[in-house]
C-alpha cells in the first residue's frame, strides 16, 4: 500500500518524458489515444470510459497510452459536434457521449451540427435495458394498479428526449397508461430520492443501475418493477411484463421499438470521428472488443457493478442507419409523443 | 445499536490510521494545500484530475486521498483570499470582503488567524454534523420535497440586503442581475434557448469558475498593476497578530458556530454548497454585528463567518452523497464517481455497520478524514505563516504574470473549454467596473447561484402539486421567515434614516458621469434581455419576466436618482490616486494592465497554453514591468516546466493547439 505514494508522487510530478521511438513499429506505439467523455467527471459515462481506458491501451498494437478527457456540454452535443467537426480523424481520438442525442438528429433537435451516420462506432460496452420502477406507496405496483389509476402516475425525468422522458411518454402513447412525466430531475439519483419521499410514483431508466442503486428498495418490495421496455426479459426480473407486449396495435410496437428498445444499443457508444482511416478503426474495434473480454477489465467492471453488454460497431452502424429510415408517418408520431405536451 | 455505532466510529479512527491510508491521505492534503492556495485552480477540478490515481487504491485510502485535498481546499483558499484579495478558490471569495482589507491595514496575521481558527472549527463541526446526522439522515432529507427546496432558495435571496453594503437599491439591481444572467442557457424542458447567442458553451449557463474567478481576481490584478507596488501597502510590521486571530474565533465563538451550523445544513441541500454558504455566512455575520458600517474595511466577523461556513459545507455535503447517492455539488459528483470506481453504492448500506455487510466504519473515516485532514493543515499553516505573509512583500509585478496564468488555466482546465476564459474576461471588466462605481458585487454571485435552483425546484413544484405546494407546512414557516428577512432590514434601514435624517446629501450637480453611464448600460442591457425574452414561450420566460421587469424598475430608479444628483458618492472611473501618481500616469497604467489581461488569452488562442503562457510571462516581465533579465528568464522557465511538465505531461490536461500552428498546417 505504502508503496504506491512515492509512485503516485512521480505520476503527479512528472515532468517531461521525450519519448517516441524514431521509428515506430506501429502507428500506435509512442502516442497518446485520447477517449473524450461528453459528459462530466465523475458520472455513469465518465466511469465507463475510465475503466475501459485503463486496458485499452494494452490490446492496441504499439501499447499507447489511453488517457480520458471530459469536455461536459449541451447534454454532450458539445462534444459530439467537436467529434464531427474539429477532432483529427487519425484514430487518437474516440469520443463518448449519449447516444440519445442520435435519435434527437433524426427528430431535429436544436444545436446538433453532426451527423451520426457518418462517425466510426467501435460499439458500445454496454445496452440501456429500460425497467420502470415504482413505489409500492404510489398504488401503481403492477399494471392493472396502474392502468386502473384515477389520477396520471407521476414518472421523474430529466428533460425531454432524456431516456427517463422518453420511456414514460411512450409507454404513455403506446399503452395508454396514465401517466405524468415531470421533467426537470437532475438525473436518475435526484428521482429516486423524489420517489422514496413520495412526491413521484417512480421512473424508467436502465435496469442495471437501478438495481445497484435502488438495492435496497427492491429488496424490501418499496420499490416494484411494473414493466420492462426490452426485447427478452431481464435475467433476474422474467415475470416482470414486457411493454412490447402489452401494446395492441403495430403503432404502438413499432413506438415502443423506435422510441426506446432499439436506441438502447447505441444509448452508450464510443465512436471515431468521420474519414478515420480504415485499418485504424479496425485495430481500435479489434483491441476495444478484446478490452471486454479481458479478464482484468471484467474484474475492475464487475467490483465497480458495471454491467458489460457489449454491441459491436457493426450493428450499432446498421441501428444507427435504421433510425434514419424510417417513414415519415411513424417519425410525425415519434416526435408527437416524445415532445409534445 | 450504540455499541454498534461506537464500534463502527472507532473502526474509521482505525482504518485512518493504517500507514498506507494516512500516507495517502497526505499526498491528498499537499495537493489540496497547494490547489487551494493557488488561484485559478479549483477543488473539483482537481479532484477530477486525480480521479485516476483511484483505481489501485482500497477505499479507505482512495477516499482518505480525495476527501483530504477536498478538506483542506477552503482553508487554504482563505489564505490567497485574504493575503492577494483574489480567490483563492471560488468558495473563499467573500473571505476577501474584509479580509483583504485587513492585510492592507497591516492586519494580515490577525486575519489569517482568524480564517485558520475558523475553518478548523468550522470543519470539525461540520464533521461532527455528519457523524451525527447518520442514524437520523434519511427521514430528515425525505421530509423535504422540491417545494421545501424552492422556498430554501428564497430564503437564501432574502440575505442580499445584507450583502448589499450601504447601498440596499444597488444591491437588488445586483441581485437581479445575477438572477438573469442565471437565466443564460437551454431550458431543458421547453427547449428554447436564453441568451445563448448561438453558443453552444453557454447552453449549461455561466459556470461560476469563470465568474468568480474574473469578478473578483481580475479587479485586484489591475489595481495591483496600477500601484505598482506590494499587495501590502503599509508595511507589514510584526505578524504576530495570528494569535489575535485565534483570540477572535473564540471572542465571536458563537458566531462562528453559528456560521458553521449554516454551511454543514445549508450544504445538505442539492445544489447549494460553499459558493452559497459562504455569502450566507458573510451576510449573517454582517447582520448580527453591530457597526455593520465596519464591513468590507476589515472586520474580523467577516473573515470568520465564511471561513468556517466554506469548511462545514463539506461534512453537510457528504451527508446527501452518502446516504443517498444524490450528489448535492460538483465535488460531491467526482465523489460519486469515486464510490462507483470503488464499488461501493451509496445509500443504506454506507450507513450499515460491517458486521450487518454494510460500510459504516468507512463512512466514519470520512469524518475522521476531514477532522485529520484540518488539524494537519492548520498546524502547517500556523508554521509556515510567517513565510506565507512574506509574499505580500513580493512586488506586484512579479505576483501578476503566474497569477494571471493560473487564472487562465484554472478557469480553462474546470471544463476544458476555451470559451470560458472569455468569460473570465467579461466578468473580470464587469467586476471591475462594479467595484470602482461602488456596486455590491457579491449579491449578483448569490442570484447567479441560487437562480438556477429556484427555477428548477418551483418548476417540479408545481409540475408536481399545482398550487397545493404553498399550503404544505414547511412552505408555510419558510414563507414567515423570508417576509420575516425580507421586511426586517428594510424597516430597520428606515429607522436608520429617520434617525439621521440630516447627513447632507451632497447634491453634485446633475451630469452624466461614468456612474450614470454604467447604471445606464444596465438598464438598456435589461431592456434588451427582456425584449429578447419575448419569444421564450410561458416556461422558459417565466423566470426572466418575474425577474426582469421589476429589476428593470429598479434599475431605471437608481439612474434617475443619479440623475437628480441624489447619489452621494461621486464616484471616479479612475482608481483612488495613489500617493504622488498623477491621473494621467493612472490611466496609462490602467490602459497597459488591461491590454495584457485581454492581450493574455488571445496569445494562447493564437499560440496554445504551453507557448503562449511562456510568451506572455516573458513579455510581462520584460515589457511590462522591465524586470532583469535573469529574474525574467528564470520565472519563464519556471512557468514553462509548470504548464508543460505538470498540466500537459502528467495531467494530460487536454489544450488545444495554438490556432497559429493550424494556420501554417493549412
Amino acid at each position: 500500500m505504502i508503496k504506491r505514494i512515492p509512485a503516485l508522487l512521480a505520476a503527479i510530478a512528472a515532468l517531461v518524458s521525450f519519448g517516441g521511438a524514431a521509428q515506430a513499429q506501429s502507428f500506435f506505439e509512442g502516442k497518446t489515444v485520447r477517449i473524450v467523455v461528453g459528459l462530466g467527471a465523475g458520472g455513469g459515462f465518465d466511469t465507463y470510459a475510465r475503466v475501459i481506458g485503463r486496458h485499452l491501451g494494452k490490446h492496441i498494437p504499439g501499447n499507447p497510452t489511453v488517457i480520458v478527457d471530459n469536455m461536459p456540454g449541451a447534454g454532450s452535443i458539445l462534444m459530439t459536434n467537436h467529434l464531427f467537426k474539429v477532432a483529427k480523424p487519425d484514430g487518437l481520438t474516440v469520443g463518448h457521449f449519449n447516444g440519445a442525442i442520435i435519435l434527437g438528429q433524426v427528430l431535429g433537435q436544436k444545436g446538433i451540427e453532426f451527423d451520426a451516420r457518418k462517425f466510426e462506432y467501435l460499439g458500445a460496452a454496454v445496452k440501456e435495458n429500460v425497467v420502470c420502477g415504482l413505489t409500492k406507496a404510489s398504488g401503481a405496483g403492477s399494471i392493472e394498479s396502474w392502468r386502473a389509476a384515477k389520477a396520471p402516475v407521476k414518472l421523474g425525468g430529466v428533460a425531454p428526449g432524456a431516456t427517463p422522458d422518453n420511456s414514460g411518454r411512450i409507454l404513455n402513447a403506446a399503452l395508454g397508461l396514465p401517466v405524468q412525466v415531470v421533467s426537470g430531475y437532475k438525473g436518475t439519483s435526484a428521482i429516486r430520492l423524489a420517489a422514496e419521499s413520495g412526491e413521484l410514483a417512480g421512473g424508467c431508466w436502465s435496469w442495471e443501475s437501478m438495481r445497484a442503486t435502488w438495492r435496497k428498495g427492491l429488496d424490501s418490495g418499496e420499490v416494484i418493477p411494473v414493466v420492462q421496455i426490452v426485447a427478452k426479459p431481464m435475467a433476474d426480473i422474467p415475470n416482470v411484463p414486457l411493454a412490447i407486449s402489452l401494446a395492441k396495435t403495430d403503432d404502438a410496437r413499432k413506438l415502443i421499438l423506435v422510441g426506446v428498445q432499439n436506441s438502447s444499443a447505441f444509448a452508450r457508444p464510443f465512436a471515431l470521428p468521420p474519414g478515420t482511416p480504415r485499418d485504424r478503426v479496425d485495430m481500435l474495434h479489434k483491441a476495444f472488443h478484446a478490452t471486454l473480454q479481458d479478464p482484468a477489465f471484467l474484474a475492475e467492471a464487475q467490483k465497480a457493478k458495471l454491467s458489460i453488454d457489449p454491441v459491436t460497431g457493426a450493428e450499432m452502424n446498421k441501428l444507427v442507419a435504421d433510425v434514419f429510415t424510417l417513414d415519415a408517418g411513424l417519425l410525425a408520431k415519434l416526435k408527437d409523443a416524445l415532445y409534445q405536451k | 445499536m450504540l455499541a454498534e455505532m461506537a464500534g463502527a466510529f472507532a473502526s474509521g479512527l482505525y482504518q485512518v490510521f493504517t500507514p498506507g491510508t494516512l500516507g495517502l491521505m497526505l499526498v491528498g492534503i499537499a495537493l489540496g494545500f497547494a490547489v487551494g492556495i493557488l488561484p485559478g485552480l479549483g477543488g473539483p477540478t482537481t479532484l477530477a484530475l486525480m480521479l485516476p490515481f483511484i483505481f489501485t487504491m482500497q477505499p479507505a485510502e482512495a477516499f482518505a486521498f480525495l476527501l483530504g485535498m477536498a478538506a483542506v481546499t477552503a482553508t487554504t483558499g482563505d489564505i490567497t483570499s485574504i493575503l492577494f484579495g483574489v480567490p483563492g478558490e471560488p468558495t473563499t471569495a467573500s473571505t476577501i470582503m474584509d479580509g483583504h482589507p485587513m492585510a492592507k491595514k497591516g492586519e494580515a496575521g490577525r486575519a489569517l488567524g482568524a480564517a485558520l481558527m475558523s475553518s478548523l472549527v468550522g470543519a470539525i463541526f461540520g464533521a461532527l454534523a455528519l457523524a451525527l446526522a447518520i442514524p437520523v439522515v434519511r427521514p430528515l432529507v425525505l421530509a423535504f420535497g422540491s417545494p421545501e427546496y424552492f422556498m430554501l432558495a428564497v430564503l437564501g435571496l432574502t440575505f442580499v440586503a445584507a450583502l448589499a453594503g450601504d447601498n440596499l437599491l444597488k444591491g437588488l439591481v445586483a441581485a437581479g442581475i445575477g438572477l438573469m444572467f442565471a437565466t443564460v442557457g437551454l431550458d431543458p424542458i421547453s427547449g428554447a434557448q436564453r441568451y445563448t447567442f448561438g453558443q453552444l458553451f453557454l447552453w449549461d449557463g455561466i459556470g461560476l469558475v469563470p465568474i468568480t474567478i474574473g469578478f473578483f481576481a481580475i479587479p485586484e490584478i489591475i489595481d495591483l498593476a496600477v500601484q505598482r507596488t506590494a499587495i501590502a501597502r503599509a508595511n507589514l510590521g510584526r505578524l504576530g497578530g495570528v494569535m489575535e486571530g485565534v483570540k477572535d474565533t473564540f471572542r465571536h465563538r458563537w458566531l462562528v458556530l453559528r456560521c458553521s451550523a449554516i454551511g454543514a445544513y445549508v450544504g445538505i441541500i442539492p445544489g447549494m454548497g460553499g459558493s452559497v454558504t459562504q455569502w450566507l455566512a458573510y451576510a449573517h455575520a454582517v447582520q448580527s454585528s453591530p457597526g455593520r458600517e465596519r464591513f468590507g474595511k476589515g472586520a474580523v466577523e467577516g473573515v470568520l463567518g465564511p471561513g468556517a461556513a466554506n469548511n462545514s459545507t463539506l461534512g453537510g455535503h457528504l451527508i446527501p452523497t452518502i446516504a443517498f447517492g444524490v450528489p448535492s455539488g460538483v465535488t460531491m459528483a467526482i465523489l460519486l464517481g469515486a464510490f462507483i470506481i470503488q464499488g461501493l453504492v451509496p445509500g443504506p448500506s454506507m450507513l450499515t455497520p460491517e458486521s450487518r455487510g454494510g460500510h459504516l466504519g468507512l463512512t466514519f473515516s470520512f469524518v475522521w478524514t476531514i477532522v485529520i485532514a484540518n488539524i494537519v493543515t492548520v498546524a502547517i499553516c500556523f508554521l509556515f505563516l510567517n513565510q506565507l505573509a512574506k509574499v505580500t512583500q513580493v512586488r506586484g509585478s512579479l505576483l501578476i504574470p503566474p497569477v494571471l496564468l493560473l487564472i487562465y488555466l484554472g478557469a480553462f482546465a474546470e471544463k476544458n473549454a476555451f470559451e470560458d476564459l472569455y468569460l473570465v474576461l467579461f466578468f473580470g471588466v464587469l467586476g471591475w467596473v462594479m467595484e470602482k462605481l461602488h456596486w455590491p458585487r457579491p449579491p449578483l454571485i448569490l442570484g447567479l447561484v441560487l437562480g438556477p435552483l429556484a427555477e428548477n425546484r418551483l418548476f417540479l413544484s408545481t409540475d408536481n402539486y399545482g398550487m397545493e405546494w404553498l399550503m404544505r407546512p414547511w412552505v408555510l414557516v419558510m414563507i414567515a421567515l423570508t417576509l420575516a428577512g425580507a421586511f426586517y432590514p428594510l424597516l430597520k434601514a428606515w429607522m436608520r434614516s429617520r434617525e439621521a435624517p440630516s447627513a447632507p446629501r451632497k447634491s453634485a450637480a446633475p451630469r452624466a458621469n461614468p456612474n450614470t453611464l454604467f447604471t445606464l448600460i444596465l438598464v438598456l442591457a435589461l431592456a434588451a434581455a427582456l425584449w429578447q425574452s419575448r419569444d421564450f414561450g410561458p416556461r422558459a420566460g417565466l423566470f426572466p419576466w418575474v425577474i426582469g421587469f421589476p429589476v428593470l424598475a429598479l434599475a431605471a430608479l437608481q439612474l434617475v436618482l443619479e440623475l437628480a444628483g441624489k447619489e452621494q458618492r461621486a464616484a471616479m472611473f479612475v482608481p483612488e490616486p495613489g500617493p504622488g501618481i498623477p491621473a494621467p500616469e493612472l490611466r496609462r497604467r490602467t490602459a497597459a494592465i488591461l491590454g495584457w489581461i485581454v492581450g493574455y488569452p488571445a496569445v494562447i488562442w493564437l499560440l496554445g497554453f504551453t507557448l503562449g503562457g511562456t510568451l506572455c510571462t516573458l513579455l510581462l516581465l520584460k515589457l511590462g514591468s522591465r524586470e532583469r533579465w535573469p529574474v525574467s528568464l528564470a520565472m519563464t522557465a519556471g512557468v514553462a516546466a509548470f504548464i508543460y511538465g505538470v498540466f500537459g505531461q502528467a495531467l494530460h490536461v487536454p489544450f488545444p493547439p495554438g490556432q497559429a500552428f493550424a494556420w501554417f498546417a493549412g
